[in-house]
């Protein structure tokens, strides 16, 4: 794909904030995004999925889901990770996998948003624990995830346009601006 | 033939090789201005100038491949999506490293004048007489009053916005109005003040983007994505300014995917006679001719082009016979400095974007000072407030989570060194025969290091700027270093230095080639010392006196 298409396809990706159904996915389990370097199947794809949407739900703004930062997730690991860095994702991600089936008794993704924030609060207290080593490699997966949902939701247009003043052309810099108006 | 001939040829189309085109038109001479890589158009090429953030595949970070591409751009802030095409392919163009060098190069129309820093600063007498008084490399040839009204006549037509501070080591210039420093820089300067009175300074960085119009230029509309090319012509670059003044004459001919492989040297008349160039694209031979060279390929590449040329004379090259051409590599040391909190303020934010920031011009070393390094260094900061809240200890995840991104965070306050390196003869770059560019061409050679005095200086850096801060009111300051490498400071300086006598230095008063008085260099390759301001404005300068004086010494037939 050449750049310029490239960009094109996320700025519709984006743009458009369109989620493809589950039924999409074909019957061999594939996952539906497309990637070059990393190999991820459909339960785990739906897994990442769930998780962004878990760090930001839709309230009565859009969520993560809503937004493609799901998609954008994927993309900048699969462009902008090193092999290694993909080969730790996809350990990580299958040891939460597991740690969510065992304390949840269902795929993390089937979890209500009760049962998936739970599990989720529950690693961000691990994350700040320094005695808590029992997980590295899930909470490793867990940051990359995370990491990449919030930079993908404070650079999308959605933020930068309705979320906070982001103008092309500012035409002129206001030393003193009221933060109210700022952030309107 | 003929029409491979003109009065003048300017070899590079960067800042320097803009204002020597422009200059040597103005006067009337017919030039050639070759540029050895592709065209890049005013405006129309600025093709992800008017992008969102949101409308770059990975929002302006670098992927895996651009890091395998790029080994030495990397190491640093330029690489990055948003203008990966104005830098140099280094699978095509490599270079050996002696020792660590990053060499951020652009070949392309306007090279780096399109990702400056744009930050302009006048050069003090200090600075001209330190070698003569520390008996270090060669004494400058010129003082500041040969330059004064050549810095003057630089910044009306650039376009500088700042200040007049009446700071006495950075002379004023001929300024447009400054831009405004935010609350908190405000504050941030009154401690300063108070504390330091008039012992140091603490002022809105200068800076080369103009804040009213001029000359069909549009003033700065506070985008801050100036390394992308300004639609607006709102910084200088040559594509903004240089070019479209030297196109108006009708004297100039532009001629992208040139590469200047030799100077063409005339035993018999002891001048160059043209050049020979190298298409780029056709790998084709060229020769052009004319009365008068400008070398303007920066300080690294116009050392190369010396070196490449008249081998048959000088085994060294033109201008090598003084055994100065291609040593005294200098560039600005950086990477050091401190930062911190800034309490209160919390119902005040900035709206739009100023590429530019506050500037400590250098007070170390005067005033009888003596430190246990000699010369000084600058600081380049600002105040800013983080886009979103971060200390949100007890949200992590969650609805309230998203909505407390789009609250303002904390105010913070930051900046970081620019020092003086000292010209060292071993610090050099040379022909490196073994190996050759996608050209067949040889490749440069670079071995050159920090050493004593710029470590010792950057002890100073980093606790004299956590003491400032401390004292102009900022908290929780943490101070920051690393190892000094030079290239990074991206100011290439000295490899074919000014002087006084021909038996220490490659160039004279002027700019002239000792060895070959019809050849100017005034890029970085000319400067005798480095000071610690940054150095384009200096070049600007000496290309615009170099230029002026050519063409009279050119119509007096004297060259």
């Amino acid at each position: 794909m050449n750049r310029r298409a490239a960009i094109r396809n996320m700025a519709l990706i984006m743009g458009s904030a369109v989620v493809l159904p589950s039924c999409l996915h074909d019957d061999k389990g594939k996952a539906v995004v497309e990637l070059k370097h990393l190999k991820i199947d459909a339960d785990q794809e739906k897994l990442v999925n769930s998780l962004t949407e878990t760090i930001l739900p839709k309230t009565d703004t859009p969520g993560a889901a809503e937004l493609g930062i799901n998609l954008f997730v994927f993309k900048m690991l699969d462009d902008c990770t090193s092999k290694e860095q993909q080969a730790d994702f996809i350990t990580g991600l299958g040891g939460f996998a597991d740690e969510a089936k065992k304390q949840m008794g269902k795929s993390f993704a089937d979890g209500t948003d009760k049962e998936r924030t739970a599990f989720v609060t529950q690693m961000e207290q691990h994350s700040k624990d320094k005695n808590y080593k029992d997980n590295a490699k899930s909470m490793a997966f867990y940051q990359m995830v995370k990491g990449q949902t919030i930079f993908g939701y404070t650079t999308s247009k959605f933020f930068m346009t309705k979320q906070v003043v982001y103008e092309l052309v500012p035409g002129r810099y206001n030393a003193m601006y009221p933060a109210k108006k700022a952030m309107a | 033939m003929s029409n491979n001939t003109y009065d003048a040829i300017v070899i590079g189309s960067g800042i320097s090789g803009g204002w020597a085109a422009k200059e040597l038109t103005e006067k009337g001479l017919k030039t050639i201005m070759l540029e050895r890589g592709k065209n890049i158009e005013h405006i129309k090429d600025y093709v992800n100038a008017n992008k969102g953030p949101w409308e770059f595949e990975h929002r302006g970070g670098r992927t895996q491949k651009m890091i395998e591409d790029y080994p030495v751009l990397k190491r640093d802030y330029p690489l990055n999506e948003t203008n990966l095409d104005y830098w140099t392919n280094e699978k095509e163009s490599p270079y050996t490293e002696i020792k660590r060098f990053d060499w951020f190069r652009g070949y392309h129309m306007g090279g780096r004048s399109l990702m400056w820093g744009r930050q302009s600063y006048r050069w003090h007498d200090t600075d001209f007489e330190a070698n003569l008084k520390d008996g270090i490399g060669t004494d400058w040839p010129i003082r500041y009053k040969d330059l004064a009204p050549w810095y003057s006549h630089a910044e009306k037509f650039a376009g500088i916005s700042g200040n007049r501070d009446g700071v006495p080591i950075l002379p004023d210039g001929d300024f447009m109005p400054p831009m405004d420093m935010n609350i908190v820089e405000k504050d941030v300067q009154k401690r300063f003040k108070d504390f330091y009175k008039d012992a140091r300074h603490f002022i809105i960085g200068r800076t080369a983007n103009i804040t009213v119009p001029h000359n069909n230029r549009t003033n700065c509309q506070y985008r801050n994505k100036c390394w992308l090319g300004c639609p607006f012509g709102a910084y200088f670059s040559t594509q903004s300014a240089t070019l479209p003044a030297a196109m108006a004459t009708g004297n100039l001919t532009v001629r992208p995917w040139s590469i200047v492989t030799k100077i063409l040297y005339d035993k018999d008349t002891k001048k160059a006679k043209g050049v020979e160039v190298l298409d780029a694209e056709t790998n084709k031979t060229y020769e052009f001719y004319a009365k008068i060279v400008f070398v303007n390929a920066s300080a690294l590449n116009s050392a190369w082009v010396l070196m490449n040329s008249a081998t048959d004379v000088w085994e060294g090259g033109l201008g090598s016979s003084s055994g100065e051409l291609g040593h005294n590599v200098m560039d600005h040391h950086l990477g050091v400095g401190a930062g911190g909190r800034i309490e209160g303020f919390e119902d005040k934010y900035t709206f739009g974007r100023r590429a530019n920031g506050i500037y400590i011009p250098r007070y170390r070393n005067l005033n009888g000072e003596k430190r246990d390094y000699i010369r000084g260094f600058g600081y380049q900061g600002g105040g800013s407030r983080e886009g979103w809240s971060r200390d949100i200890a007890e949200l992590n995840i969650g609805g309230s989570f998203k909505d407390a991104l789009s609250e303002p965070g904390s105010w913070n306050f930051g900046m970081g060194g620019f020092g003086e390196t000292l010209p060292y003869h071993e610090n050099r770059a040379y022909l490196d025969k073994t190996k050759k560019d996608k050209w067949g061409l040889p490749i440069l050679a670079i071995d050159a290091e920090c050493k004593d005095n710029e470590r010792k200086m950057r002890i100073d850096m980093m606790n004299d700027a956590k003491e400032m801060l401390e004292n102009a009111g900022v908290k929780d300051v943490n101070t920051y270093t690393s190892e000094p490498v030079l290239g990074r400071g991206i100011h290439e300086m000295g490899t074919a230095r000014m002087g006084r006598d021909p038996k220490s230095s490659v160039l004279n008063e002027w700019n002239q080639v000792w060895d070959a008085k019809n050849v100017f260099v005034t890029d970085g390759a000319a400067m005798a010392s480095a000071a610690c301001q940054n150095p384009s404005l200096t070049y600007m300068a000496l290309t615009a006196r170099a230029a002026d004086y050519a063409v009279k010494e050119l119509k007096k037939g004297n060259i």
